[in-house]
């Protein structure tokens, strides 16, 4: 190891700061080159209304490194969520800020519009825009410092230490990354990559598709870690080319630069996983096959981790030409309305649909509970981000974790299940 | 915005409690009221399914001790306005979980990592916590020592808070008139 060579996250903050070189364990101001919220009472009006107010901030320096997503409540059409998406255009107009509106999850339009390319740091209050490391780019959660990057434009950050997970082989049929992430936190363990950067390479890295990567990479703070990334490839590149706004500049992790641990994992060797309910630690981990037979009521397929093109071709795979089974309510949410349309063209969703599927509108909705939250004593099958006591409605509903391949065949079951079975 | 002052630079109290690994702040005040400010609500639900003699022992400078990875889960911020109204004046952990460590740090609230703190402690041992240099001291003599902040986290607890060192960083470079951001 040498300590001239560099990981990813080393390269990519080293760009963003004062200091020609950053290390692991320095502390820096790094401007990121986006600044991105979704609106949300008590997150985006106060923000506004504090740089407005305390702050006396009239203008920005710079608006295109602010990015605004009305993407949660959108669902129920009411007065109260018009007021709260009114609030946020109006401010968004005020400083001139780009401001996407029901168009999806804006993690994953993040990604669709070209915000994220190869190389770039973006942060976002909300953590799952780690989701972006599927493309080489860093995004970083930063909960309510996110108005120390507004004001300042910069924020001060411990620079992360990075896992490197060394990926071999491909996935079998009817896996996908959501049991990789699930494996990865049986084998770290929650807080095995804490404060740290999970990077990803190697040909089984390269095998896996984009919406996986996405998928595995929105899911890093389950092992602690503030984030992760994915060594570009030619898959990432092609698709950061042609979204891109602007010229980037992607990295690659130098040879001999220093791990905090390093992991090879063969994917080939990856089963279906399911969580139990109350959160993705390793002692509620567990393959599909031992939790089979547990009953369902609700199944859920979408949110910014799943949902993506990838896991509605893997749910019309499992469900085509049958039925969900009798007393079992299935929910797509495609997580934009650019998968949506994409899914609809394909005939995905009429596949869906006649197995008697509910598609719903893009949205963050379903995930935390907002549209058709669940009812006491139900037992919710689901691809969410999150598996917390009342995260998806009472806080007596259970939620089970795992692939869409395992929520579309438990659909069917009425039961956990897994491909296959 | 911050409602609690900067904390003196030593820190005399007693350990209120100690929790194992992993633990879920939400837990102190339980999930049903992860979304309630109010003061009244909080202090008759905080610590209830732990101790329901909690509330009525605790004094202004006692800490919270955790094991490693404090503040695991979907931390919600009542919790620790809860245990602050309290009194509660510092976390000491074997570890913190990164998203709450972010979020509490921006409170302004002193969260310390010393390794091996919670074997070295009881609860109710009466100890003193010198923040700055991550240092726990017993009324033995036994002090234990662990990783002190970084000179920014220092600079966010010592203002009370990121919103009052940003504010007054903002300050100390313009006027408070109509300005740009940077």
């Amino acid at each position: 190891m040498s300590f001239d060579a560099l990981t990813m996250v080393e390269k990519i903050l080293g760009r963003t700061c004062d200091a020609d070189v950053v290390h692991a364990g320095e502390n820096h101001a790094v401007r990121p080159a986006r600044m991105i919220a979704y609106d949300f009472p008590g997150y985006t009006d106060v923000m506004f209304r504090q740089m407005r107010e305390d702050f006396g901030i009239t203008e920005l320096d710079d608006p295109s490194r602010y990015v605004v997503f009305i993407d949660h409540m959108l669902t129920k059409k009411n007065a109260k969520e018009q007021e709260v998406h009114q609030v946020t255009r109006d401010w968004c107009e005020f400083y001139g800020i780009e401001l996407h509106e029901g168009r999806g999850i804006g993690h994953q339009l993040t990604a669709e519009l070209g915000l994220a390319t190869p190389g770039d740091f973006l942060v976002h209050f909300d953590g799952h825009i780690s989701g972006i490391g599927a493309f080489g780019a860093l995004g970083w959660g930063i909960r309510r410092d996110l108005i120390e990057a507004w004001v300042t434009g910069q924020l001060y950050v411990d620079i992360p230490a990075t896992t490197r997970f060394d990926l071999v082989g491909e996935f079998g049929a009817g896996v996908d990354s959501r049991d990789l992430v699930h494996t990865i936190i049986d084998l770290v363990g929650a807080d095995g990559c804490a404060h740290q950067v999970m990077e990803f390479g190697g040909p089984g890295a390269r095998s896996m598709k984009i919406d996986h990567r996405q998928g595995l990479c929105g899911m890093a703070m389950f092992t602690g870690a503030v984030s992760a990334i994915f060594e570009p490839d030619e898959l990432s590149l092609a698709y950061a080319h042609d979204v891109a706004r602007q010229a980037f500049t992607p990295v690659l992790p130098d040879e001999g630069a220093a791990y905090a641990a390093r992991h090879t994992i063969d994917l080939s060797t990856i089963v279906p996983q399911v969580v139990q309910p109350g959160s993705a630690r390793a002692a509620n981990t567990h393959t599909a096959a031992d939790l089979a037979g547990i009953p369902i009521t609700k199944a859920f397929i979408g949110s910014c981790a799943s949902g993506r093109i990838e896991d509605l071709r893997a749910a019309a795979l499992v469900l085509d030409g049958r039925t969900v089974a009798p007393g079992v309510e299935l929910n797509v949410v495609p997580t934009s309305q650019k998968v949506h349309d994409q899914a609809e063209s394909e005939g995905l969703l009429d596949i869906l649909r006649s197995a008697g599927a509910h598609i719903a509108v893009s949205s963050c909705d379903f995930c935390f509970g907002y549209q058709k939250p669940l009812a006491a004593g139900e037992n919710c099958i689901s691809t969410g981000v999150l598996n917390i006591s009342g995260r998806m409605g009472s806080s007596d509903a259970n939620i089970y974790m795992g692939s869409p391949f395992t929520v579309a065949a438990s659909a069917l079951a009425g039961t956990i299940a897994q491909v296959g079975s | 915005m911050s409602a609690y002052p900067p904390p003196p630079d030593v820190i005399d109290g007693a350990v209120a409690w100690i929790f194992g690994d992993d633990f879920d702040i939400d837990l102190v005040v339980g999930v049903a009221n992860i979304k309630s400010y109010d003061p009244d609500h909080l202090r008759s639900v905080c610590m209830a399914a732990y101790d329901p003699g909690f509330v009525d022992r605790v004094r202004p400078g006692d800490i919270i001790v955790g094991g490693r990875n404090f503040g695991y889960g979907h931390p919600h911020y009542p919790p620790m306005v809860a245990l602050r109204n309290l009194g509660i004046s510092a976390v000491v952990a074997e570890s913190f979980s990164p998203g709450f460590w972010r979020g509490e740090t921006f409170n302004g609230m002193p969260l310390i990592t010393v390794p091996g703190i919670s074997d070295a402690v009881a609860v109710g041992d009466d100890v003193r916590l010198d923040w700055r240099r991550a240092e726990v001291s017993k009324q033995d003599g036994t002090t234990i020592t662990g990783h002190p902040p970084n000179a920014r986290t220092v600079a966010v607890i010592e203002a009370g808070g990121s919103y009052e060192l940003l504010l007054s960083e903002h300050r100390s470079k313009q006027p408070l008139t109509e300005g740009s951001a940077r």
